[in-house]
């Protein structure tokens, strides 16, 4: 595999369709963006950004057509790129950077920042076009410890691996529109939603679909589409048979999780269509893909072409892969364990750490109750993840004196919201706890130790 | 329209299993996700499907028509109402 040539053929294919002006980037409800347009916004504000000082600079877009315009100007602009973890000024500051490129200016006001949709058309002197491969791109997901990981990628990989997705499935997707229910920020919606469409030259989809009605409504408005989707919108689509026919819809691609084999069964015989599930990590990137068969049900894993796995121990052991998108393309370990088959596929066995995902988002409940306790309110805190119709985190916590004069204020209603509202601040809405448990002190056992058992209890007790 | 409004209060406690929260709670203006309520995606989900079921509509909007319709309680009943009207 000669991975570097595939890009430059790639990104030469790429320029020669961004030649055309009339070609569209994006179309959202209220018109189309096209290719001209798209690379005025881009060279304008990789201009402004030429003359800036600060190189780390935080890219926080609500709009996607507008991130994407973002991305690749302060890719133009040779500025290091930050994704943080969330869109608040919280996690910008966490990510130490320098300034912000943002659609939303008012959100950052202790922050150096450019407001993206505001830079004049050639603010500044031409920017080349050219992509610098060694460009450090930055992102952030929940470690297993106290602190968000960071996670380094360099742009170039970004390319190989998109050049990589192409590869596998770009002659089967056409020009389909390129629908997504998942954020931007995040690796796979990078990749899926933002970058493979735009150096492939497929047009993309601007809002992030909240229900599945809104798929059928783009298609029946704009034509062939294709849709990138997580197990957490999937398993809740009560109708999918809504997205016929077959030929309306390329694909339907879902990653973040293990899509559940009912579900994956669902799609195919509703849809007529069988979903590409991804296996993979911000980490690793993607490693692997299956897909569903009539008479077997989900296929095993079969890693990409350009991703080599190993096992560590005995099997099931901790899976370990190396590819030209992992970091320095080394070894890396994944944290699932696996068990190989012939043809180089293979099967996942649960996870080798204590990594805990709520609705396909990883999180770090240490992380959370160091957050909360930093809040003020709150002198211990134990959070634990509940599974009822959804999965969601559990809150036990013991207030602080502040805590406890809020509470005779507000009532628990004012002090959850506080709580609520802060943690909001650093982890996707759908990360903060729905479940608060107020108690005096922590119920420990006769080790002293807090048991996860008692916890538990508290949330299946009536209150 | 208030009838309607307060079962869709009730609808949303029930369906997204909210702890303390009473249909005093939830001002029929306020925005449900983000700031107000602090409802979620996967609430937007579920919601989208008690919706439909509860009221036998069919959900078929664009995307900024959807988040329109469930921006807040009252726009919501107003828009089963035109729904079950047509």
């Amino acid at each position: 595999m000669n991975a570097p040539d595939q890009v430059n053929s790639f990104a030469d294919q790429r320029h020669k369709v961004s030649n055309t002006q009339q070609k569209v980037i994006a179309r959202g409800e209220s018109g189309d963006l096209l290719a001209g347009e798209f690379q005025r916004r881009v060279a304008g504000v990789a201009g402004c950004l030429l003359q800036r000082p600060e190189q780390r600079w935080a890219l926080v877009c609500d709009d996607t057509p507008w991130f994407a315009a973002g991305f690749l100007a302060l890719a133009q602009a040779r500025k290091t790129l930050i994704l943080p973890q969330t869109g608040g000024p919280e996690s910008a500051a966490e990510a130490q950077a320098a300034a912000v490129l943002t659609d939303q200016p008012a959100r950052f006001p202790s922050f150096a920042s450019v407001d993206v949709t505001a830079v004049p058309d050639e603010a500044g002197a031409p920017v080349s076009t050219d992509l610098d491969d060694a460009l450090p791109v930055e992102l952030y997901t929940s470690g297993s410890t106290g602190r968000p990981k960071r996670v380094d990628k360099l742009l170039g990989q970004l390319r190989v691996e998109v050049t990589a997705l192409e590869a596998r499935w770009g002659q089967a997707l056409g020009d389909a529109l390129v629908l997504g229910s998942v954020p931007h920020h995040h690796l796979y919606g990078l990749l899926f939603r933002v970058l493979w469409p735009l150096w492939a030259g497929r047009p993309l989809y601007a809002p992030v679909c909240a229900q599945a009605h809104e798929f059928k409504a783009a298609a029946r408005r704009f034509g062939r589409c294709l849709i990138v989707s997580s197990p957490a919108f999937l398993t809740r689509v009560t109708d999918f048979a809504m997205l016929q026919p077959p030929d309306a819809f390329a694909a339907l691609f879902s990653s973040g999780a293990p899509l559940p084999a009912a579900t994956a069964a669902k799609i195919a015989g509703e849809m007529g269509r069988a979903a590409i599930e991804v296996y993979g990590s911000t980490e690793t990137g993607g490693i692997a893909w299956r897909t569903w068969e009539p008479d077997k049900g989900q296929t095993a894993w079969q890693p990409f072409a350009e991703v080599e796995t190993a096992l560590l121990g005995a099997t099931p052991g901790l899976l370990r892969v190396r590819s030209p998108w992992t970091w320095k393309a080394d070894w890396m370990d994944t944290g699932d364990l696996a068990q190989m088959l012939p043809q180089r596929r293979f099967l996942l066995c649960g996870r080798a750490d204590s990594v805990l995902k709520v609705e396909d988002k990883r999180v770090s409940l240490a992380e959370m109750e160091q957050r909360l306790v930093a809040h003020g309110l709150v002198s211990e805190a134990r959070l634990l993840v509940l599974k009822d119709k959804r999965s969601s985190v559990g809150a036990v916590v013991v207030l602080s004196a502040a805590g406890r004069r809020q509470l005779g204020q507000t009532g628990t209603r004012g002090v959850r919201k506080a709580l609520r509202d802060g943690l909001r601040a650093w982890y996707d809405p759908v990360l903060v706890p729905r479940k608060w448990r107020f108690l005096e002190a922590m119920p420990d056992n006769a080790m002293g130790k807090i048991e996860q058992a008692g916890l538990q209890a508290l949330f299946t007790e009536r209150r | 329209m208030n009838t309607l409004i307060d079962e869709l209060k009730q609808l949303i406690i029930n369906a997204l299993d909210l702890e303390d929260v009473t249909p005093a709670d939830i001002d029929p203006h306020a925005p449900l996700f983000g700031d107000g309520l602090g409802l979620d995606s996967i609430d937007a989900l579920e919601l989208g499907v008690a919706v439909q079921k509860r009221y036998h509509i069919t959900l078929d909007s664009t995307s900024a028509e959807t988040r329109q319709h469930f921006y807040s309680v009252a726009n919501l009943a107003k828009f089963i109402s035109a729904q079950q009207a047509s």
